[in-house]
């Protein structure tokens, strides 16, 4: 047994934490059922990524954080963009654990400091994430998420051209989205992980912007994208689409999104495209030279992504069961490697492979099992384990239920606990070795290259001089030499804004948009 | 024998379904043997010595025993039951000549424009005009296939089991309209067909609707909302045989 070392304050954050994520995963899944594929036996890798996720995750955050914090990995993913975590790394983890408790492996009191240090990692990362609005997560804030400064978002909607339904720019953007999204589902074996929205951001009275990121499209670390996603030269993409009279009315933190009237193509009334890595100094335009020019990038990219669906889809249709298992697994278990990459230590052994210990219960995991089990633990949260006193009321259901267990207070006083579940063991997978070649905005790289390449560059708004100028700061300093450098910075590449400093607002953006309207 | 921390339960008692019961019973049975055999305290066993312990063996043996007992397992994805027909049942997808018969469709008899009710399902998108179409069923990656090699003909509504989207990726926009018997309108099909404008139904009931059968699908029905879930309004879009 080890020693306490944890604090009674450490313990109510972290069962605070672990509710507040048990009430969203409720809500979450209560509109959508059990994800069933043909391709792919979605609840049962869901299940198995858990198991991963619980046995792997202590370790290789810790490695994360021993060559970057987890806050100054939020202030550049904030800036560069990254896959949905603000549900996915506290919730695959404790599901985990939730599904080894039931099974009686462990005990709630088993793994404390691991379950305490993943959710206080989980809250430093999306508090940093989540800097310019202030949440923990996008429910925090009403289901929103207003991630970027005003400077990128200036940029964005400066640069965004005009288009309207039926010209040719909105139809190949449409395209584009609809394909990529189809695209990103198969990548992510069945799940949205490739696709992260965050917004809305306000424009003017009746037009509001949504961002769209599409992440891990090429050749990066999915070995079942060697060889299918090399004609793709951009592994990141970034939509930003302005509506009109429609209001986004949530954003939820599976970054989906309805709006009110309901969003259709008429809505979308200007549009762009960026692509940003960990290795581009902010957001790079893509196509951005005026109108013509990014309907044909659309159109070529969407021709591009059509040839990697046929491919992937073939490829994928013909996997053994263990190899849509393995990816279906690891793609989930993986959502947090960008974290790894950003920092600079990212290894395929890590973030590839089924942890040994796993991999055990793999022959548990049929179809069956896994749909009702999964049903059981995120939809009906009927497990033991989940079951609360009766005077309890759920939020959501009012029933006597908690979704994710606390760890009993009793381990302050005199109850034996354990305190992790120990370093990663050996790693297996039936899919094909991972070619060693990532595709960035610097070119092809090697793993090695790829980390040093990370670890030795600081974009510019993440280095010390600016990291901390915030909104508020801006607010009462706009007039000076450092808040220009600062926007600056973000405007170094934009068609309208280059060089125009901090002393623009929102307004003098859409009163600018308005004239380049009036004049053409 | 040792009782597990989870035997010691004044609140929760088994699971909610029996398939996962028998599963869950199992593995916490082989955990009480393990234990009581290690002669060690819980602290010194988990983690460390139950790993040794607790082998995939074990699991292949729990798995054995359930389909000693006759129990077949119901598929989801096309592998498991093409690798082990003897675990699964049956999967029925590469019959030519299925149809959906679900005992809640709503049904009806011809209609004053000659239209039979034959099922319903949640509206994606509300669309200014039905929808016609001739139903095809696409239950597997073989029909992808073919699809994908011949394109699919004009005016086409799949009808498909799944919510997900990626059996029919390579050829979804090809379809003019979807009927999907699961899901709800935020399924990942329900979010692709919105992206591709596609009009679709989510959480069809179907009954009496074959292949090649000519079909009328109310795609001007007001779409359902995750508030409509929520509350459980029913917010039914119909579906007619022509």
């Amino acid at each position: 047994m080890s020693k306490p070392e944890i604090t009674y304050s450490q313990l109510l954050e972290t069962n605070n934490l672990i509710q507040q994520n048990s009430d969203e995963t409720y809500w979450l899944c209560a509109t959508r059922t059990v994800q069933e594929s043909k391709i792919f036996p979605v609840s049962a890798y869901i299940l198995f990524s858990y198991l991963n996720c619980f046995y792997r995750f202590p370790e290789l955050l810790k490695k994360i954080e021993a060559n970057m914090s987890a806050e100054e990995v939020g202030d550049r993913a904030r800036n560069s963009g990254i896959k949905i975590l603000a549900w996915t790394i506290p919730c695959f983890y404790l599901l985990g654990r939730e599904m080894l408790i039931n099974w009686g492996v462990i005990k709630p009191t088993d793994a404390v400091e691991d379950v305490v240090y993943v959710m206080d990692f989980w809250k430093r990362f999306q508090l940093s994430w989540h800097r310019n609005n202030g949440g923990l997560t996008n429910k925090q804030g009403g289901h929103r998420a207003q991630i970027f400064p005003e400077q990128k978002l200036q940029v964005f909607h400066a640069d965004a051209f005009e288009c309207e339904l039926g010209d040719d720019l909105h139809t190949s953007a449409q395209e584009f989205m609809a394909t990529v999204a189809q695209y990103g589902f198969l990548v992510s074996c069945e799940s949205r992980l490739t696709i992260h929205n965050h917004g809305p951001y306000k424009i003017s009275d009746n037009r509001e912007m949504l961002i769209r990121d599409f992440r891990e499209l090429s050749e990066y670390d999915f070995p079942w994208l060697d060889d299918v996603a090399n004609e793709l030269d951009y592994n990141n993409l970034t939509v930003a689409m302005i509506v009109e009279d429609t209001h986004i009315t949530l954003l939820d933190d599976w970054g989906s999104f309805e709006a009110e009237p309901e969003l259709k193509s008429e809505h979308i009334k200007a549009i762009g495209l960026w692509t940003a890595d960990n290795l581009t100094d902010g957001h790079l335009p893509v196509g951005m030279g005026n109108p013509e020019e990014l309907t044909a990038t659309f159109k070529n990219l969407t021709e591009k992504v059509k040839e990697a669906t046929s491919k992937l889809w073939t490829q994928m249709a013909g996997w053994s069961r263990d190899q849509q298992m393995d990816a279906g697994a690891l793609n989930y278990f993986a959502c947090a490697k960008e974290l790894a990459h950003i920092a600079g230590c990212y290894e395929m052994k890590d973030w590839m492979m089924i942890d040994e210990r796993a991999e055990r219960f793999r022959p548990l995991l049929n179809d069956e099992y896994g749909n009702l089990f999964l049903g059981e633990l995120v939809g009906m949260i009927t497990q033991p384990s989940q079951m609360a006193h009766g005077y309890t009321m759920a939020q959501h259901t009012d029933k006597p239920t908690k979704g994710l267990s606390f760890i009993p207070y009793s381990i302050l006083k005199d109850e034996p606990y354990t305190s992790g579940v120990g370093p990663i063991r050996g790693g297996v997978t039936n899919l094909s070795a991972k070619v060693d070649r990532y595709r960035t905005s610097q070119g092809f790289m090697t793993q090695e290259q790829l980390n040093k390449e990370c670890r030795s560059f600081t974009m510019t708004c993440c280095q010390e001089k600016y990291r901390l100028l915030c909104a508020d700061w801006v607010k009462y300093h706009y007039d000076s030499e450092l808040a220009d450098e600062l926007f600056r910075i973000e405007q170094k590449n934009s068609r309208n804004l280059k060089d125009r400093g901090a002393g623009l607002t929102c307004q003098d953006i859409e009163h600018m948009r308005l004239a380049r309207v009036e004049k053409a | 024998m040792s009782k597990l921390y989870v035997d010691t339960d004044k609140y929760g008692y088994q699971s909610e379904l029996a398939p996962v019961e028998a599963y869950n019973s199992a593995v916490k049975d082989l955990l009480r043997r393990k234990f009581s055999n290690s002669d060690v305290p819980w602290e010194d066993f988990v983690f460390e010595l139950e790993e040794s312990l607790v082998t995939k063996a074990d699991m292949i043996a729990i798995e054995a025993r359930l389909l000693a007992f006759g129990h077949r397992f119901e598929p989801s994805a096309m592998s498991s039951s093409q690798e082990r027909p003897e675990a699964y049942k049956d999967s029925g997808l590469f019959n030519e000549d299925f149809f959906f018969e679900h005992e809640d469709a709503p049904t009806a008899d011809i209609d004053d424009i000659g239209r039979m009710l034959r099922g319903a399902g949640d509206n994606v998108v509300n669309h200014e005009n039905n929808l016609t179409g001739i139903a095809q069923y696409i239950r597997t990656s073989d029909k992808v296939l073919k699809y994908l090699a011949d394109g699919v003909p004009e005016n086409t509504i799949a009808i498909v089991d799944d919510s997900g989207g990626t059996l029919t990726a390579p050829i979804l926009e090809q379809f003019s309209g979807v009927l999907c018997a699961g899901g709800t309108t935020r399924s990942h099909l329900a979010i692709l067909t919105r992206e591709y404008n596609i009009p679709c139904l989510m959480n069809v009931k179907l009954n009496g609707i074959k292949s090649n059968d000519r079909i009328e699908v109310e795609v001007t029905a007001r779409s359902k909302t995750a508030d409509d879930y929520a509350s459980g309004v029913s917010t039914l879009a119909k579906i007619w045989r022509l």
